[in-house]
This record gives C-alpha cells, structure tokens and sequence, in this order.
C-alpha cells in the first residue's frame, strides 16, 4: 500500500517490544509465548496501573520473552506475519476527558505519553501542568519533521485536538521557526517556536521555557510528532500506523538516507547491507545525543527518530576509571539553559540526589546530559549516573 | 557495572590534550622569557661587572656568549637560555621526583601535571631566584598545592601559585631584590611597577620603558610574566580551545582599568595610572594562566563575572594603598582563589531559591 509519504520501505521479519522504554513499569504479559497477535492488540500491561497497556507493534508470532537480570523485561519479540492482520478500533464514545483518556488507554496510545520529571509513563487518572508536543527535531541528520507532519496533516490535527480534551491544562505544539504545523484554526493548541542550534529538539528544552517542574511536585507531559500522527491514524481509520520514519546516518552508512521502517523494528535487519565493513559502533539516536544500546537493546526504541552507525569500535567499559572532573568553558554551552553543569556533574558523581535536585536534576533526563558526558575529562557517564540520582528521588516521592 | 552507555572512553584522551594545549600555549611566553633574561642580562651585566659570574648561571651565560658590547640576537637567546634552561630543570626534577614518590605512595599511575606546575612556577620566578628557593617551592606547589587534595583536577589553588607564594612568604628579601633584574641596585622591588613607584614617568623612562618595550616585553620583571604580546598570544589559543571562561578573563581585563581610573581619581595624579596597571607587572600573565585555571577558579558563569572582578578590585586596592606590594598579584591570586568556592555557593544558593519560585 503506498503511504502518503514517498519514501523508501523497509521491513523486516522480526520486531521487538524494548522493557527499557517503559521506565518503572512492572510488566505483566498478556500473551503465551508461540501465541499469533495482531497489530494494535495489548501484549503487556502494567501490573501496578493494569488500564496502562502496551500494543504490539506489528501483526506476528511471539517468539521470544528476553528477561535480565531480577527477571526484568528486556524485550518482547514478534516474528512478522502479515496474514494476522490489525486490531479495530472504535472512536472515542464522546469529546469528554474521560472517554477521551479510556480511547488513548485501551488502544495503548497512552504509553507513547511520558512525563517529566522522570520520564514515566503518566498514571491514567493524574492531571499535568501542561502537555508538550514535539513536533521539531533539530538534531544532525533527523528526518525532516515538515515532510512528514504535513503528509499526515489531517491525522496530526485530529491527535492534536483530542491532546487537548484530555486534561484542560494548555497544550504546547514546539515546533522550528521555519515550519508551522497544520492545526485546527479553532484549536486550544498554543504553537511555539524554537531555535537555538541542535538542543532545541529536545523536550526538556521546551518544558523548561515554557513549564519548568521539579520543585513543587508538578509534573508535564510530553509526546513526540509520530506518536501523534500515530494516535491520529488510529482516531481517522481506526486502525493503528504500523510504520515510522527513521533517518539513517554517520560515517560508516553507505547510502545515509530516511526510510520508512515497521514500529520497533529489529536493527540489524534495517542495517543488512547498509554499512561499510570493519569495526562500527551503533548509536539509538544522532551522533550528538545517540545513546550506545542496552544489552538485549537490539531493536528501535519507541520514540527513536535516528539510527547513527559511526567507524571504529565502541571502548570497552571504562566507567570504573573515574578521574576528576575538569570545569572548563567547554561544558557551559553543551549544558540545559538554566543548569550550571560543574555544581551539578559534581553531585551526580557524588550520588547526592538532594542537592541534584537542587541543581535541577529533575528536569533533565538522561538525554539532555549525553553531550556532557562526551565532552567531560573524566570519564564519567552522567546519563547513567542521573537515572541513579532520580530513582532516589523518586522513591522518596 | 556492565555497559557504558554514553560514550565514557571518548573522554580518556581528553585531558592529556588539554594539557598539550596549556603547554603550547605557554610556548611563546617561554620565548619571551628566553629572550629578555638575556636582554636584561646583558643589558646590566655590562656596567654592572661586579654580577656577572657571581652566580653559575651568570658565568655560564658568559661563557656562551660570544659578543657582550654588541650582543646579537644568538647571544641574547643563549644568555637566557643559560639563566631560564637551570631554573626549570631544576623544577621540573624536583616536581618529577615528589611526583613519582606521591604516585608510587599511593599505587596510581603517575599524573603528568607537574609539568605544568613547573613552567608556571619557573616564569614567575625572578631571574636570579636561589635555587634554593626554587626546590623548597616546587616541593610545596607539589606536596601543598596538589597532593594533599589528591592531586589533578581536585585542588583549588593553583599549585604553582601556592608555590610561589610559599616562597614569597618565606624569602621576602632574596626573591625580588637581585639588582640585575630590577635594573636598580638596592631596591627590594622585584619589577617595573616599583621604579615607578620610586621616580614615576621618568624614572620609567630613565629605566628604558615605555608602553612598547612593556607590549613586547623588553623590560624588567619576573621571567614570564613581561612580554604582553607572548601572554595575548597563548590566551587566543586557550579562549579558542574554550579551555579558559571567556568571562572570567574579560572581567579581570575590564575590571582592572575601571578599578584603576577610579583610584587614580580619587587618590591623585602619583597612582599608576590605567594602562600601567595592565602593561607592567604580572598581571597579564597570571590573568590568563593563574587565575582562569579552570580547576581552581568559580565554575558558574555569574561567579566567574564575579571573581573576575574581584579580582582586579583587589589587585587595585593593595597595589594602591600597601607599597610592600608592589605587584600584589600572588597574594590577590590566593585570595580570590580561596573566595572561588564561596562565590560559586552563593551563587547557586540564589539559583535554588529562583527555581523554587519559578517551578509547578
């Protein structure tokens, strides 16, 4: 079926579910392991909110429950198989907030929402200060987010509008100066535009411009632009959008393009004949805040927009050779607007969660500190260090 | 610990870079230091007979040069070599042995900052520093000023600094005062600053200085710390590599004619007048190798605007009002060096009550 966007297709046969995109959530399986699924059905739940469910990202077989260490979930995995079809859904029963939320909750569009501080699934009943759309990603290499938001323009506005029943707090659409979303004309939606270099993509970003949390116990949500299209997709055909747009790039990427790829596609099908010989490493996400994978991380994440394949291969773990911190100039522009880096790099080495806190560690989540990591002397993985200090944090809540 | 997500390992080379960047910056500064001990030196060792050979570097410096009435530019640079090349040797053993003694105490590997620490130590040294002095400084900058806080990146003085200073405090007398390099016999003032303080203009003028020997760096003071021209140089490198807070730097440069004007009008035309106060003297040197080093000075943006300036308030005040202080910089470096913490303190102690109200 050609799609609105002309882009190039890729599937692959195997698709996976990733534990490690759902922070804090205890899974609870609702399939067997050789069972048939079809694409949108609920496989998991979460065992503390069962209203909260995860869909399968494809129609398939389930072949394999990856499970780590303390039997946690690493990844749910489904062989590709087109013959089982997709899940219907009905529209909303009505434009009220609660059967709005049921909708996004029984679908499993809920999951795609995520709140900061902390980066949580939001609990179904809870009210934000203010929900964030991204619909801008200035990062090197991203897909074009113009492109693709006005091919699916009429799924954008539609997911855009239901946003906004769902909680009365006011829903931000961030978006480039250069490109303006399609919205409704009528819409309670306040577009925002951002600037200012690569960062300006990032979530945390807007939610500290617009509505900084942390202190008072407050919370925002925030939802990237194709999980939007994907909630509109469901609400105009009732069928889930069983695909996405990732860009594929860096220096060992033969032909660095966008494709059009399944939902939680396995990575090293996507990249079978893409990448040059010799030691590459893979990076989730863009050369500048693309994080290395996860043991068991072998599939796309749920709101990853970027492959990067880099020469040369990854270091092998130096996280135990820790040296001082240096606190040159250099780590002042790669650190989030309002946060002095040094005092609070300092403190996450140090463990201490309450004066992170202090520093604003909870506005921050682990991607807004990877260029630090990269840049800072002394070794340190500060993205690893701040889940650390917010699950403290968190606990204390 | 089983992965290293992030990208932990990049970084590893980071710091030894860092550090051949600080060195090569200091590059042009150590010629400038050759040159003009050469230059002084066999500027007075001509009249001044009695000095040459006095010493062994003055008589190695003798008998490598080959033309003392009509020096050249070789016997200028062979001159000062012979002077600077024994003076950091001696530092750099003596820092590399307590180094290695710490490393091997303490079973890591040895950190090559020392290296460092001994070239700054060494250029703001006088020419005719004991050498002595040299080991007795070099063993505090390394013991004192680094070791004990456990050494790179965790001291927040800078040890060479702390090592200069330690040998201020304790040799008042020899440190400055060898006529050879102040250009006055008899006069414990180590630098141009004190002949203006004895006969103004013209005794500046008397002593061969004006505004373009003080750029270039022909004139006398410590062996580093004259040339301006080698100082701006090495600072372009380090602002470029980002390794030294533009801020920091810019208040000091700001701050000290503003601070200077205003004590020049309050206190009477015989004050140093501004751009004396930027030319002669170390200030320029220890501005951007002393004072911006990023381990021992504020790390917020606000507060390194505020020590910036502190800074040159400080260098102002004690060279205006206590002439035993001629340059002053070493005690205001320390100074401002023992504040930096504070000051970062208070600065984020007034961003976590802004966060409080600003939140939901």
């Amino acid at each position: 079926m050609p799609g609105p966007i002309d882009l190039e297709t890729r599937n692959t046969s195997q698709l996976g579910l990733l534990g490690s995109d759902y922070r804090g959530v205890r899974f609870e399986l609702l399939c067997e392991l050789g069972d048939s699924v079809q694409a949108g059905a609920a496989v998991m739940r979460d065992a503390r909110r069962p209203e909260i469910r995860i869909s399968a990202p494809g129609p398939g077989r389930v072949i394999r429950v990856d499970r780590g260490a303390r039997r946690k979930l690493l990844s749910l995995q489904l062989e590709f198989d087109d013959s089982l079809g997709v899940v219907e859904f009905k529209s909303p029963a009505g434009l009220d907030r609660d059967s709005q939320r049921a909708f996004m909750l029984n679908s499993g569009s809920w999951s795609h929402l995520r709140t900061r501080p902390f980066g949580n699934i939001p609990d179904p009943d809870a009210e934000p200060a203010a929900i964030f759309v991204t619909a801008i990603d200035e990062e090197p290499l991203a897909p074009p987010v113009a492109t693709i938001v006005d091919a699916f323009a009429d799924e954008f506005s539609a997911a855009v509008e239901m946003l906004t029943r769902i909680s009365a707090v006011p829903l931000y659409v961030c978006h480039a100066s250069a490109y303006r979303p399609p919205l409704d004309p009528a819409s309670a939606a306040v577009c925002k535009s951002f600037g200012g270099g690569q960062a300006a993509g990032l979530p945390g970003r807007h939610i500290q411009a617009l509505c900084p949390v942390g202190f008072a116990g407050g919370e925002a949500w925030h939802i990237g632009y194709q999980q939007v299209i994907a909630l509109g997709h469901l609400l105009l055909h009732g069928r889930p959008w069983l695909q996405r747009v990732i860009s594929v790039g860096g220096d060992a990427v033969t032909r660095p393009r966008c494709l059009l790829v399944p939902v939680a596609a396995a990575i090293d099908e996507l990249l079978a004949g893409e990448v040059d010989t010799g030691p590459t490493r893979v990076l989730n996400g863009s050369a500048i805040y693309g994080r290395d994978p996860l043991p068991g991380q072998a599939f796309l994440g749920a709101d990853q927009r970027q492959l990067t394949v880099l020469r040369g291969s990854a270091r092998g773990s130096e996280t135990d050779v820790v040296d001082a911190l240096i606190p040159g100039d250099w780590l002042e522009s790669l650190a989030p607007p309002g946060i002095y880096p040094v005092p609070l790099l300092r403190a996450l080495q140090l463990g201490d969660a309450e004066r992170a806190r202090q520093l604003g560690a909870l506005e921050l989540v682990e991607e807004d500190l990877v260029p630090l990591s990269r840049a800072c002397v002394s070794n340190s993985d500060y993205a690893l260090l701040l889940r650390r200090v917010l699950d403290q944090l968190e606990a204390l809540r | 610990m089983t992965s290293t997500p992030g990208n932990a390992g990049w970084a590893g080379v980071g710091r030894q870079r860092i550090q051949r960047i600080q060195l090569l910056a200091l590059l042009p500064v150590c010629l400038a230091a050759i040159f003009n001990s050469g230059y002084q030196f066999l500027r007075f060792a001509a009249d001044t007979d009695a000095f040459a050979g006095a010493d062994l570097r003055s008589r190695l410096a003798m008998s490598l040069v080959l033309n003392r009435e009509q020096p050249a530019i070789y016997d200028y640079f062979l001159a000062g070599l012979a002077h600077v090349l024994p003076m950091l040797g001696l530092a750099l053993l003596v820092g590399g042995l307590w180094e290695r003694i710490v490393a091997q105490q303490r079973h890591r590997p040895m950190e090559p900052g020392f290296v460092l620490v001994a070239l700054l130590f060494t250029l703001l040294l006088p020419g005719a520093a004991a050498f002595t002095h040299i080991v007795f400084g070099m063993s505090c900058a390394i013991l004192l000023g680094k070791a004990i806080f456990g050494g790179e990146g965790k001291y927040f003085i800078s040890p060479a600094l702390l090592g200069i200073a330690i040998v201020q405090v304790s040799f008042p007398a020899a440190s400055g005062s060898h006529p050879l390099w102040n250009g006055l016999a008899g006069y414990a003032g180590s630098d141009a600053i004190s002949i203006y303080y004895r006969g103004g203009e013209a005794a500046l003028t008397q002593a061969g200085i004006d505004v373009g020997s003080a750029i270039v760096g022909s004139i006398p003071g410590t062996l580093g710390t004259t040339s301006l021209l080698a100082v701006v140089l090495g600072a372009a490198l380090l602002l470029l590599t980002r390794i030294i807070a533009w801020r920091l730097l810019l208040a000091q440069v700001i701050g000290l004619p503003i601070f200077a004007t205003l004590a020049w009008l309050f206190g009477g035309a015989d004050e140093l007048p501004a751009h004396w106060h930027l030319l002669l003297g170390s200030f320029a040197f220890a501005a951007v190798f002393i004072a911006c080093d990023p381990v021992a000075s504020a790390c917020t943006n606000p507060g390194r605007w505020i020590q910036g300036f502190l800074i040159a308030a400080l260098l102002v005040l004690i060279r205006t009002v206590n002439p035993t202080h001629p340059d002053a910089v070493v005690p205001v470096l320390l100074l401002a060096a023992i504040l930096a913490p504070l000051i970062d303190h208070a600065v984020i102690a007034w961003d976590i009550r802004k966060r409080g109200q600003r939140h939901v």
